[in-house]
């Protein structure tokens, strides 16, 4: 899923939805978690790319990187699908 | 190559507006030892949840409000609030401080009994005695603060059938500018209902009038409704004095002093806003003290603080088990520890601290406890850095009434642990367990 034409990401972590007037705040990493997936690269690679630069579990990148994509969601900064399309 | 720190990644929405109350976010707080002890050790040998109770802070506590009083009045005496915190070891440390009992229960009596206080040093309060429990107290010569006339008269019987003299005094509810009045305990003051007590009880026989009570309400955070209050148990003090030529001994100012907590929906921390006891002390040795009571007969002055005595010394130390995220996107983290445990998360902001360094992300979250209920909310709002699943967190000042309010439900209640003035650990109250909870059970046979 695409994030969407009206965000706008600064190189600094900081992201404007220029429908919504809202602003918000990346830290370092999710900076590089937004990046990755405005890249449109899946789960699985960014995954592996994570495993090897930082000391950290599979397991944890991938409860961390859902609950950030449901946030992102949440945020409307990536398009909405419909929630009870189960195909 | 070494591999590069991890940090949970984060979005941060920017709200504008007003910013907050106390301006920069401080550094978060961390408490990774309790007296010298590291909270993961104390966790490794007693379990999670754990309450602590820090035998050092009870006797400092203590100390503090003991200088306060004794450097402004006379004649001081504590009596240790039992409900606040009735822990065998805990009433122990009281006592050996100096504290008299004050119980509000047949058990209660019985229990300050057991810890080897002497009868005449437990003063009973409360407003159900039978005629058991008063008749105990008589045997054992206790102080017995008279809350109602069905029990003056039935304490009156009772000392007729004994043929024995009970000492007494009675609780006076006054208006002392805190509403609600507290006027379901005792005898009004200002209606008279007081005076007319004293004078039924000043010609019984088997009565003697030795003291004044007033218990004016709970968390008190004006020191100067105290000196209202005393200054009105004076003027019956010297009333029962001129009409009966007769001296009580003490006036007892109850406790309500209010701990360090803060108060839900309180617009500053409790510990910015709440009367020192150098505060009540003032308000209070002044107002007796200018009262018309003659210095040479100045009455000795109890008192029966139990909340602000304890708060501090207790810890529940509490294990995260889940980090959620409610339909609203808000942040929301299980521990396990609820509110059966934490009965005063009810009315306090109850601080809760993670125990390790953490993320220098903090998030608005939401606390829930373990119970499969949806009342089980410690702290609705709270700023709180990223934590993960077994992360061990402190929740601290929970050592007044948690441990006799809580209660046995859906989670076996959890291990108490005093740590001594040595650091020594010791367990003081046993987790339950599925055999101790089943000793009080019978099942008929079918």
């Amino acid at each position: 899923m695409k994030i969407t034409e009206e965000i706008k990401i600064s190189d600094n972590g900081f992201v404007f939805n220029s429908k919504t007037g809202d602003s918000f705040n990346l830290n370092p990493f999710g900076l590089e978690l937004i990046k990755q997936i405005a890249e449109d690269k899946d789960f699985a690679s960014t995954r592996d790319g994570i495993l090897e630069k930082y000391d950290i579990d599979d397991l944890t990148i991938e409860k961390d990187y859902y609950e950030f994509y449901a946030l992102l969601k949440h945020h409307q900064i990536i398009a909405q699908g419909d929630p009870l399309d189960f195909n | 190559m070494e591999k590069l720190k991890y940090e949970k990644p984060v979005i941060s929405k920017i709200t504008a507006g007003v910013p907050n109350k106390f301006g920069l976010s401080a550094k978060q707080k961390i408490i990774s030892e309790i007296d010298g002890i590291p909270v993961s050790k104390l966790m490794d040998e007693y379990g999670s949840p754990a309450f602590i109770i820090s035998e050092k802070t009870i006797r400092d506590t203590y100390a503090e409000a003991k200088r306060a009083f004794e450097t402004r009045y006379p004649k001081v005496q504590f009596a240790w609030s039992y409900k606040t915190n009735y822990l065998d070891a805990v009433c122990s440390i009281f006592h050996d401080e100096g504290s008299w009992a004050e119980v509000v229960s047949g058990f209660e009596l019985e229990k300050a009994l057991s810890n080897g206080v002497n009868g005449s040093n437990i003063i009973f309060n409360g407003p159900e005695k039978s005629e058991e429990d008063l008749t105990l107290a008589i045997n054992h010569n206790a102080c017995i603060h008279i809350d109602h006339f069905d029990e003056l008269y039935l304490l009156i019987e009772t000392t007729r059938k004994l043929n024995k003299k009970a000492r007494v005094a009675i609780r006076v509810n006054l208006d002392a500018g805190i509403y609600p009045i507290w006027d379901r305990f005792g005898f009004n003051y200002e209606n008279g209902e007081a005076w007319n007590a004293i004078n039924r009880i000043m010609l019984a026989e088997n009565l003697e009038m030795i003291g004044l009570h007033t218990h004016i309400g709970t968390y008190i955070m004006v020191a100067s409704a105290y000196a209202i209050a005393a200054t009105k148990l004076s003027n019956l003090y010297m009333a029962i004095h001129r009409k009966f030529d007769h001296w009580l001994k003490y006036i007892d100012l109850g406790g309500g002093f209010a701990s360090k907590n803060t108060l839900k929906g309180a617009y500053m921390p409790g510990s910015e806003t709440c009367p020192t006891f150098d505060e009540y002390a003032e308000a209070i040795s002044n107002a007796i003290i200018s009262s018309e009571i003659p210095h040479e007969n100045l009455p000795v002055l109890f008192l029966e603080t139990g909340r602000a005595m304890v708060d501090d010394s207790g810890y529940l130390l509490t294990t995260v088990i889940a980090n959620k995220r409610s339909t609203l996107g808000r942040r929301t983290m299980v521990i396990d520890a609820g509110v059966n445990l934490l009965f005063t998360s009810f009315w306090y902001n109850l601080g809760v601290y993670p125990s390790k360094e953490v993320s220098s992300h903090v998030e608005e979250s939401t606390i829930y406890g373990p119970l499969c209920m949806n009342i089980d909310v410690i702290r609705d709002a709270i700023n709180f850095p990223s934590s993960k699943v077994g992360d061990q967190l402190v929740i601290e000042r929970v050592g007044a009434y948690n441990m006799t309010q809580w209660m046995q439900f859906i989670t076996f209640r959890p291990n108490v642990v005093l740590i001594d003035l040595e650091g020594k650990t010791h367990i003081i109250r046993k987790k339950e367990n599925l055999d101790s909870l089943q000793s009080f059970e019978m099942n008929p046979k079918r």
